[in-house]
């Protein structure tokens, strides 16, 4: 079953098309990476999922229901960014209690004993909070109501490198024993690439890839080598990033057409094959330029 | 263990690698159960899929074999066939890089052979 | 993960709830400004003297319709209070949409209403008893019934308010022209009918609710009143957007 369909989905912004022309599937309990640039549009896209936004054009459908003004995907999905507005009045407790009452799966064993290990103070106040504590107590919230489709926007703003790892680990502890879907878009790809099963690659509004995020190592390879020769071996291909290195040398990263026959024989003539780390190739697939941001300072 | 994160080679992979390893260590017996993706999701804190996916690898090469609904348990043959396929496949390239950059290097290949045996002689004392 | 069905009655009622709790300086507030109507009472609303014969008669007028006007306004700024997009926003945090936001808004209202009526009726009790014991002077004590009367009445008024204010901060939300255009017209007209010296829109809108001789008329007024301000500002309202 698809939780998210989304068709020709277009958002415009005061004049700019924040989403443009976005079309994907999202299936039910899978863990997927929502990446982009700044800007991509990743926000626009969650909001609009969350019923906050109202679509411009095309069609989305989150549960069968389009979600803008929908009750049911309002109390199906929980939307957590770090920009969140949570009333001013209630303390944090409080704030947890309100949260107990909205959604009926919420576990309040768990939200209480992740509030103590991360030390939380009940009767501070959401605004008072630091950026990392924010995002802290953002995830108790997401983890804790236990809604079928969570999505958590940028979820680790401002958290050290430690709790940055007990989120992860207690975000995919808590999909093992409660499966959900969930969307999580993020900068740090490499960081949260174990834990996806998709990657939804998103750029100035349209969708550039969507597939399982083990796929991803090898859609593309790396080679280096002579620059005549690698100019030879990439012809055919499509090429995705070029950079030279020396004097006649060259790093080229290509769609992986190749077979180990071809690869076999690549080697043989002296090319370097070597895979490409995901977040390096959506970096790539991103930039605007095919050289990246050597392109600004090569005049010639 | 930890993975090696550094992106260069599939987590499925590394974990296929992982599991080879315990069944050739004598961890698991023939006929034994081994881990679910869940448990290995939890050991190595990846998504249940990516387990899977290392599980269906072995799967697939035989190495394993599912019971319907019990999980999945080690073959009879299974060191055999790990030994044989590393010898063919993981062996084999290593070798092809090594007379690769031999040839780079201009070294003889009766110069090779004797830096084999060096190095297994050096092997063995340890 | 099995979906969760909800009614809207459902969520408006947590909703409410919450809003209870959230919004509580509200209630503060309220308080704070009736005691300060109090304190204006103080002042007398307004005294005459006048010499008969050899008796010099000074009367002091004192009223506790300061603090029913302030309750008015008070109401009037709650509501347009909770339009705002920091109010509007904390509904979307947790379940929500704009029907149920709108509806539980004026339930809350309601109460706010409700709460405003007999603190606003009760505060002049305790007016009275300050002019009892300063003055020493008996002031006229209603009758249990016309107290009653009183609140119930004070309810709506500043229900009435509430509804629009709720409106007007609508407005505002969907465009930030209004914040002019509101005032300048509502002034605008205040002081043309001032310089031309008839009773013109704003007077004959005061004298039709304010001046209703019969109950039955008068909640009947006020109901329909508040419930059209209140539809208009959920039709505007129904494609706001919860922008962050």
């Amino acid at each position: 079953m698809s939780v998210i369909e989304c068709n020709g989905l277009t958002k415009v912004y005061g004049g700019t098309k924040a989403l443009n022309n976005l079309s994907f599937k999202i299936e039910e309990n899978k863990i997927t990476g929502l990446i982009g640039r700044n800007g991509a549009g990743k926000t626009t896209l969650l909001k609009i999922i969350a019923g906050l936004l109202k679509e411009t054009a095309g069609e989305l459908k989150v549960f069968s229901e389009k979600p803008f003004n929908s009750l049911q995907v309002s109390a199906n999905v929980i939307f957590l960014h770090d920009q969140m507005n949570l009333p001013t009045a209630l303390n944090l407790k409080e704030l947890l209690e309100t949260a107990a009452s909205f959604y009926p799966n919420w576990d309040r064993e768990l939200a209480d004993r992740l509030f103590d290990y991360f030390s939380l103070n009940p009767l501070q106040y959401y605004n008072g909070l630091s950026k990392g504590m924010k995002s802290t107590f953002n995830m108790i919230l997401g983890l804790s109501a236990r809604v079928p489709l969570t999505m958590l926007d940028e979820p680790t703003t401002g958290m050290d490198a430690a709790v940055r790892k007990d989120f992860y680990r207690a975000l995919l502890k808590e999909y093992i024993a409660y499966p959900r879907t969930i969307i999580i878009s993020s900068h740090h790809l490499n960081e949260i690439e174990d834990l996806l099963e998709d990657i939804l690659l998103v750029n100035e509004g349209k969708e550039i890839l969507h597939m399982p995020v083990a796929d991803l190592k090898e859609w593309a390879i790396g080679i280096q080598g002579k620059t005549t020769v690698i100019n030879e071996w990439t012809q055919n291909t499509e090429v995705i990033y070029t950079k030279s290195i020396g004097i006649d040398q060259s790093y080229v990263v290509v769609r992986n057409h190749f077979s180990e026959t071809e690869r076999q024989r690549a080697r043989n003539a002296g090319i370097d094959i070597t895979p490409v780390t995901s977040s390096d190739l959506c970096v790539y697939l991103t930039s605007k330029t095919k050289g990246g941001i050597d392109d600004v300072f090569n005049k010639g | 263990m930890i993975f090696n994160l550094d992106g260069t080679k599939p987590i499925y992979i590394q974990l296929s690698e992982w599991l080879e390893n315990e069944i050739l260590n004598g961890n698991f017996e023939s006929d034994q159960k081994i881990y679910s993706q869940y448990q290995l999701a939890e050991i190595f804190n990846i998504n249940p899929a990516t387990a899977a996916k290392g599980l269906n690898i072995l799967a697939d090469e035989q190495i394993l074999y599912k019971k319907r609904g019990l999980g999945m348990f080690v073959s009879n043959s299974a060191k055999e066939m790990i030994l044989a396929k590393r010898k063919n496949q993981t062996l084999k390239r290593l070798v092809q890089g090594i007379v690769l950059e031999a040839g780079r290097l201009q070294v003889s290949k009766e110069e090779l052979i004797e830096m084999i045996k060096t190095a297994d002689i050096r092997e063995a004392e340890k | 993960m099995s979906l969760t069905k909800v009614s809207l009655i459902e969520v408006v009622k947590k909703q409410y709830v919450y809003k209870l709790k959230a919004y509580s300086q509200v209630f503060i507030s309220l308080i704070f400004l009736q005691l300060l109507a109090v304190l204006f009472s103080m002042n007398g609303v307004g005294s005459m003297g006048s010499t008969v014969g050899s008796v010099e008669v000074q009367a002091s007028y004192f009223s506790s319709d300061f603090v029913a006007a302030f309750t008015m306004l008070w109401g009037f700024i709650t509501a347009i209070l909770i339009t705002t997009k920091a109010y509007r926003n904390d509904d979307f945090v947790f379940v929500a949409n704009r029907v149920s936001s709108n509806l539980s808004n004026a339930v809350f209202l309601l109460t706010t209403s409700v709460v405003g009526g007999i603190t606003a009726m009760l505060s002049s009790y305790l007016f009275k008893v300050i002019i009892y014991y300063f003055f020493k002077s008996t002031p006229i004590l209603d009758a249990p019934i016309e107290l009653l009367l009183g609140i119930f009445s004070t309810i709506l008024y500043v229900f009435l308010f509430c509804a629009l204010g709720y409106l007007v901060g609508t407005l505002v939300q969907i465009s930030k022209v209004f914040t002019v255009l509101l005032p300048a017209a509502f002034f605008g007209a205040l002081i043309l009918e001032g310089l031309s010296g008839k009773a013109g829109t704003v007077a004959s809108v005061f004298e039709f609710f304010f001046t209703e001789s019969s109950l039955v008329l008068f909640i009947v007024k006020i109901i329909v009143a508040a419930g059209l301000l209140f539809s208009g500002a959920f039709v505007l309202s129904n494609r706001l957007e919860v922008r962050g």
